[in-house]
């Protein structure tokens, strides 16, 4: 630290009293939070992200070739909530318990508790009432709305499911936004016939899964090895580093290709695999905050006080050093974003599920260059790597007590 | 009369907000001359300082009114003798007085010199800015010369070492080098000796105050500590909240301060506080008997030869190719109730002892008894209900206390673990009781760590230490960071808990006056050994080794 | 370093030989239509030639046997005859290519190379002249824009970029400005290295024309007026978008006109609006450089042979393009970062205490000092670039490294990908022990005894 600063955080201290008298009560993640979140930029990274979020918990509501209700001879049904899985259920209640959480002022594992239970339930209920037909016909709803056997209909603002394959329009199915007169596609059709819009909306949902759960797992593994090595040293320390440096030295891309190669490529799998190349960053990082931490006094009084070891490490230890890590991680799910679309964009994503990552890939597939399968998805992926960038940058800054004093 | 401040005001931007770091301030020093300026933290003095020679960044700092008006040759080198304006001057006007007429010596010598460069590089450079027609082989041979003047052995060789290979106060000598390499009117020392140990702050002192002899300059010396300002200064001013209360010649204001702060600050000082209690304890000679009554008894803290080593690895394979021996084997005891002080140099291994003993710095060879039980081999687990017995208390506030947890939290949680209070709500109870012990109010449970200020934080340190009701105490350094009122306040409460509850303590500081004040026993350690023990009285008066003589001899005393 | 290496690939064989199907003779026979006898044939002749029927532990240390330069021999029958230390390292045969990975290898590593080695020095150039400028002005517009605009760019993906500039000028479509795939044209291989042409008059011309381009950029770079500097350069801009749209081919609309001109001017004008000379001085330059020689070609081009390495870095300029930007941008940061802590150091307070011009303490004192954290970074940077050439070399049909990769394992070739993980690894260990040296040279502070 230097010597004006510290100077001049000197003669400050004065000011600061009163801002703590107002800041009194208030715990530190919430100072810190408050801070980050009055920058424009981390306010416009939420902002998208919980648009995305919100995309991706309504997307068959958003865009389904199922019709949301119909009137059948007079007998009213809605085809989309027939059609809706176990997980649109789960998201669903997950997210409205969420925002209902929001308002609620409980304890924070409270919040965590209340969460997992609601998710479990629905997926219980949801296993023993709920079964889409296994096949779906698309067609049926337009052969049937051109002969007027419906009184009346409405149809998802996007009326396309993302796997509505349309190839009877033309050779390759390609089109351009608007391009056809039949019908409406906002962002064109892929080379299958199917609408991007409903595609990318569907997408998001993968997106936003593989951010969170990669990093959640990148982030278990990591602290665990990483608080390890930190908390123990000696020789963990140094098996734990060396595993570090093996998975540092081969480029990640190079480890993702071989592993999703030779593995099958689900969701679930992808996930994983993601998450288990992506550790050794969290593990080098929260190493070295272990070893930061334990040096600090009062780790050394809370050992001093004959705490036990969990409370040192979960209750003194821990919630000290979560701050740069959720900060590692908001660049984490960044990364991690990024990599299921290079995946994908490299053939070697998912197999039959939308992801933006592939239709990017589709953008230049053929001998033509489609701008719209490069710009909209790209642009999706673009913004939401910002996002996280965004909101990254701004909490690394709100906790970094170095710049905070340094900026004017 | 050299410089000349007329009611200097610096105002700094800290985010919204403005403060008046540097109120009003008027002051002036003659040439050949050493002002000090002292204040507590905060005061505005550094800032002042930085005012003077115009080093603070124009984007933060404003100056809404005053003068400074520094007499020295022209800039155009007619040898005439001008005024300048220090406030006025353009930035190449600065450049050409900064290094050249007035001179700078920073707190820290660790990082005030650029790590990628020799110091003799280091010296040249303020050479050739101020005299640029100078050749380069004139220019080595002046740093050479440069640094011969400040003591540094070996000049010829040391030219070409870079500052990581030198001591702390090597660097310092090497900064005095460079500050006066272009023979200042005016050299600013800002704190200049308070990063470095006594012995080595005393050889600082006597080598600027006899290079200020020889070339006539004038000296503004920032400082917080009285001793030092009895040992250099001519004239003497006050700070407080960015306004001098008082200032004088050092004779009027060390012995008869007008102004109430000054008279406080004064009487706040560690050797005061003790002239204080030795005129009480005429009445009460009762210390005499209780070390007697004390020795009978075995000892509550036995060590016999611990060491603790610090294996210092290197190479590809991390091999150990040697020890830091920071502790190296020492034999101990702690009668109960006992106040030992264990005064030493940074580095000696003090505070390594002290975790040491308390087992949170595992020891390499020898054993620990605490209360009569050998504890070197015991486990985590096995310590944790003697834990009870023995606590500690740290140097650093800000970092000794938990930042996400409650004071509440930080206090009660010991005591749920070793069953002190049978419900959440007594042990509130008894943490209140032990907060207000403190001078602390109830109320302040509820309150997170950053909302105190220094000294109240350490109270908080001590709470958390007396939760428990222990018989020892640890106390490292737990004032260095304090200001002296401060300080005095938290040494006088730890003193009255000490008799209250009868507690021991060891008590590890490097200030001496300190010691005199507190302890009965003091022990003196030098690398990783203890030199010297005895009753504080009988050490500080009539010191045997030759390191305790040199020790003590360099402790800058108030007493002229 | 050794264990280092031998751990990657352990890691790489556990992953192909626990895969489901991983690494067998039945999936490299799959797919051929043959019948089941001379199927069980191949598959035979396969297990023979790369001993796949034998357990994995047992395949990975032969495959280590053969690496390493010392070790055992065998003779035809597999049976070990000996031990020797110079028996020579072999990388084997690829299983899809049939050929020597070696081979391949030696082909493939220097085109990835050649693409890093150029990308690095860009990358530092770019981040240390817009970093130490946005450090020197904190909080000023430059600093917050280009703050923005480098985390914008680290957001941008790689595939996106590369599609797009593919997309937009190299194809028939739009611009067809550089060449879609490969690092050269065919006949360009037989060509001299340097670009020839018929007439040394014609060099002369050339010469001149991207001489008064850039004399004259620079002159308005280094106008004071600020009105007329952008007014200027956002005519030339809207100028320069409309002939774009022109050369669009078919009939373009006039919202193609509008839209590149105001781009384009937009685009000029911001570049003429910021006050930092130098970064004036070197784009707008350059720009009078381009337009220059454009014009020349326009005018003239017969007799001219574009020469190999004219035409290699008309192959080079998209892909390196897209290999460096997201490098700079997160080294910008680092350097803004390192250069701002660095302007509050303590030393940094003595310089100028000691009279030393500001332009000295950033230059002299401050910047070798920011250095560090740089050469830190460059060892990880190495990785990152050779991952990001994966996807630039898909992209632009490079046959280098990367795509070698992507290949191998879609073709699950054990010796190939154990081949360039081990490869890969090496050139990263190399980087780490180059950044090291660097960071000995720049800090006396570190030694090696």
């Amino acid at each position: 630290m230097n010597n004006k600063a510290e100077a001049v955080e000197a003669e400050t201290t004065q000011a600061e009293m009163q801002l703590s008298e107002r800041a009194a009560n208030r715990s530190y993640a919430a100072q810190v939070l408050r801070e980050a979140f009055t920058q424009w930029g981390a306010r416009f990274g939420l902002f998208w992200i919980a648009l995305l979020a919100a995309v991706a918990v309504f997307a068959p509501f958003l865009a389904n070739s199922h019709p949301l209700l119909v009137s059948e001879g007079s007998v009213v049904s809605s085809p989309m909530l027939r059609y809706m899985t176990i997980g649109d259920f789960v998201m669903l209640s997950v997210f409205i318990t969420v925002v209902i959480l929001l308002f609620i002022n409980i304890r924070f594992y409270k919040k965590a508790l209340i969460l997992f239970v609601m998710g479990t339930l629905t997926a219980i209920i949801a296993f023993m009432l709920v079964s889409p037909p296994q096949l779906t016909v698309y067609d049926q709803y337009r052969a049937k709305q051109a002969a007027g056997d419906y009184e009346w209909v409405i149809h998802a603002p996007v009326p396309y499911s993302p796997k509505d394959y349309i190839r009877d329009e033309g050779d390759t199915g390609l089109e351009k936004p608007l391009g056809s007169e039949s019908r409406t596609h906002w962002f064109g059709t892929e080379e299958n016939g199917s609408d991007v819009l409903s595609r990318m909306i569907h997408a998001s949902r993968i997106a936003l899964g593989i951010g969170f759960v990669a990093t959640g797992i990148a982030m278990l593994i990591g602290i665990i090895i990483g608080g390890l090595m930190g908390f123990f040293s000696g020789i963990v320390d140094m098996v734990g580093m060396r595993l570090v440096e093996i998975f540092e030295a081969v480029p990640t891309l190079f480890l993702l290709l071989t592993f999703v190669a030779f593995f099958d490529r689900s969701l679930y799998a992808m996930m994983v695999i993601i998450g288990i190349t992506s550790w050794p960053g969290y593990a080098r990082f929260v190493r070295a905050e272990f070893l930061r931490l334990r040096q600090q006094e009062f780790v050394q009084a809370a050992t001093a006080c004959g705490l036990p070891l969990r409370s040192i490490l979960f209750r003194h230890m821990l919630p000290n050093g979560i701050a740069p890590i959720l900060v590692a991680a908001s660049f984490g799910v960044a990364s991690a974003i990024l990599a299921e679309a290079t995946l994908s964009f490299l053939g070697l994503g998912l197999v039959d599920d939308p992801s933006w990552g592939q239709m990017l890939n589709q953008a230049v597939q053929s001998s033509t260059f489609n701008w719209w399968m490069a710009f909209f998805p790209g642009g999706a992926i673009f913004l939401t790597v910002f996002a996280y960038n965004l909101m990254g940058e701004a909490l690394r800054d709100a906790i970094d007590p170095n710049l905070k004093k340094s900026a004017s | 009369m050299l410089l000349q401040v007329e009611n200097l005001k610096t105002h700094l931007r800290a985010g919204n907000s403005i403060v008046k770091a540097v109120d009003g301030v008027s002051f002036s020093i003659d040439k050949g001359e050493i002002f000090c300026l002292v204040g507590e933290s905060g005061s505005g003095k550094s800032i002042t300082a930085l005012s003077v020679i115009q080093l603070i960044p124009k984007d933060i700092c404003n100056h809404p009114d005053g003068r400074i008006a520094f007499r020295c040759g022209a800039l155009d080198g007619s040898g005439e003798r001008a005024v300048l304006d220090m406030l006025t001057l353009s930035e190449e006007e600065k450049r050409q007085v900064c290094g050249a007429r007035i001179a700078m010596i920073f707190q820290e010598p660790m990082t005030s010199l650029n790590p990628v460069f020799t110091i003799g590089d280091q010296i040249i450079e303020v050479l050739q800015i101020h005299w640029p027609e100078m050749s380069d082989a004139e220019a080595h041979k002046r740093a050479i010369a440069a640094l011969k003047q400040v003591q540094i052995p070996d000049p010829e060789v040391r030219v070409d070492e870079y500052p990581h290979r030198l001591s702390g106060g090597q660097r310092q000598r090497v900064m005095i080098a460079m500050a006066v390499a272009c023979e200042p009117d005016l050299l600013i020392a800002d704190e200049p000796t308070t990063a470095l140990d006594v012995t080595v702050q005393a050889e600082i002192l006597r080598l600027m105050k006899e290079l200020q002899k020889r070339k006539g300059m004038s000296i503004l010396f920032i400082t917080h500590d009285f001793g030092v300002v009895a040992k250099m200064a001519d004239r003497v001013a006050v700070m407080r909240q960015g306004k001098i209360v008082e200032s004088g010649t050092l004779e009027q204001v060390l012995h008869q301060p007008q102004h109430d702060y000054t008279k406080q600050l004064l009487a706040a000082l560690p050797e005061n506080l003790k002239r204080q209690r030795d005129l009480k304890l005429i009445e009460t000679p009762s210390r005499k008997e209780s070390v007697v009554h004390e020795m009978n008894e075995p000892p509550l803290i036995e060590l016999q030869q611990l060491e603790v080593y610090f294996p210092i690895k290197k190479g590809l394979f991390r091999r150990t190719v040697d020890h830091v021996k920071a502790v190296d084997g020492i034999d101990l005891k702690i009668p109960e109730g006992q106040l030992l002080a264990l005064v030493g140099e940074s580095g000696c291994g003090k505070t390594t002892l002290g975790r040491a003993i308390l087992r949170l710095i595992d020891s390499t060879a020898g054993s620990i008894s605490f209360n009569r039980q050998v504890i070197t081999h015991l486990n985590r687990k096995e310590m944790i209900p003697l834990r009870r017995g023995m606590q500690i208390i740290f140097q650093d506030p800000m970092s000794s206390l938990n930042p996400r947890m409650t004071i509440v939290s930080t206090l009660i949680e010991p005591m749920a673990v070793h069953g002190i209070g049978a419900s959440k709500e007594e042990r509130i109870e008894i943490a209140r009781k032990i907060l207000q012990r403190v001078q602390l109010e109830g109320e302040h449970l509820w309150r997170y760590p950053h909302e105190f200020s220094g000294g109240q934080r350490q109270r908080i340190g001590l709470a958390r230490a007396l939760v428990l009701n222990p018989k020892f105490i640890v106390c490292d350094e737990v004032t260095s960071a304090l200001d002296v009122s401060v300080q005095a306040e938290v040494l006088q409460l730890l003193l009255e808990l000490r008799a209250e509850k009868n507690l021991t303590l060891l008590f590890i500081t490097h200030d001496i006056s300190v010691v005199e004040y507190i302890s009965d026993e003091m022990a003196v350690m030098h690398k990783g050994k203890i030199v010297e023990r005895g009753p504080t009285d009988d050490i500080c008066r009539n010191p045997q080794k030759k390191y305790t003589q040199d020790l003590l001899a360099a402790v800058p005393r108030l007493i002229l | 370093m050794i264990p280092t290496l031998l751990g990657i690939t352990i890691v790489v064989f556990a992953v192909m030989a626990s895969a489901p199907g991983g690494i067998s003779s039945q999936s490299l026979v799959e797919g051929q239509n043959l019948e089941p006898q001379a199927k069980k044939a191949l598959e035979d002749y396969y297990n023979r030639l790369y001993g796949l029927d034998s357990p994995a532990p047992v395949q990975y240390l032969r495959w280590l046997n053969n690496v390493s330069p010392i070790g055992f021999t065998f003779d035809e029958n597999r049976e070990i005859n000996g031990f020797s230390f110079f028996k020579g390292s072999d990388l084997g045969d690829s299983f899809r290519y049939g050929r020597p990975v070696m081979e391949l290898i030696k082909e493939r590593v220097p085109i990835t190379l050649l693409l890093n080695v150029i990308s690095i020095p860009l990358i530092y150039v770019i981040a240390i002249a817009i970093g130490v400028r946005a450090a020197t002005h904190r909080g000023q517009s430059f600093d917050v824009g280009s703050s923005v605009v480098m985390l914008g760019l680290w957001s941008v993906p790689t595939m996106l970029t590369g599609v797009m500039l593919i997309g937009f000028f190299s194809s028939d479509q739009y611009w067809h400005w550089f060449p879609t795939s490969g690092l050269s044209q065919r006949e360009a291989l037989d060509m001299a290295f340097l670009p020839y042409w018929s007439s040394f008059v014609d060099v002369l011309w050339l010469f001149l024309y991207s001489a008064v381009g850039a004399m004259l950029m620079v002159g308005l770079s280094r106008l004071e007026s600020l009105p007329w500097r952008c007014g200027a350069m956002g005519a030339l801009g809207l100028v320069m978008g409309i002939l774009m749209a022109d050369a669009l081919p078919g009939e373009s609309g006039v919202v193609a006109y509008l839209l590149l001109g105001a781009a384009l001017a937009l685009l000029f004008t911001l570049i003429a609006y910021t006050d930092y000379l130098a970064l004036r001085l070197v784009v707008m330059g350059s720009i009078g450089v381009a337009t220059g020689t454009v014009l020349f070609f326009m005018f003239q081009s017969e007799g001219f042979v574009r020469g190999f390495f004219l035409d290699r870095s008309w192959h080079l300029i998209l892909p390196v393009l897209c290999l460096t930007y997201g490098g700079f941008a997160f080294l910008t940061k680092l350097t803004r970062t390192a250069v701002l802590e660095n302007l509050l150091a303590d030393y940094a307070r003595t310089a100028r205490a000691k009279g030393v011009s500001e332009k000295d303490v950033l230059w002299r004192h401050v910047f070798r000092n920011s250095l560090l954290p740089l050469i830190t970074v460059s060892a990880t940077l190495l990785p990152g670039l050779l991952g990001g050439s994966v996807i630039v070399e898909s992209i632009f049909s490079i046959d280098g490294m990367g795509k070698l990769a992507i290949e191998a394992v879609k073709a699950r070739d054990r010796e190939l990908v154990l081949s360039i993980t081990l490869i890969s690894g090496v050139l990263t260990l190399v980087g780490y022990l180059i950044a090291d040296l660097c960071y000995a040279l720049a800090d006396p502070r570190v030694s090696y005894d």
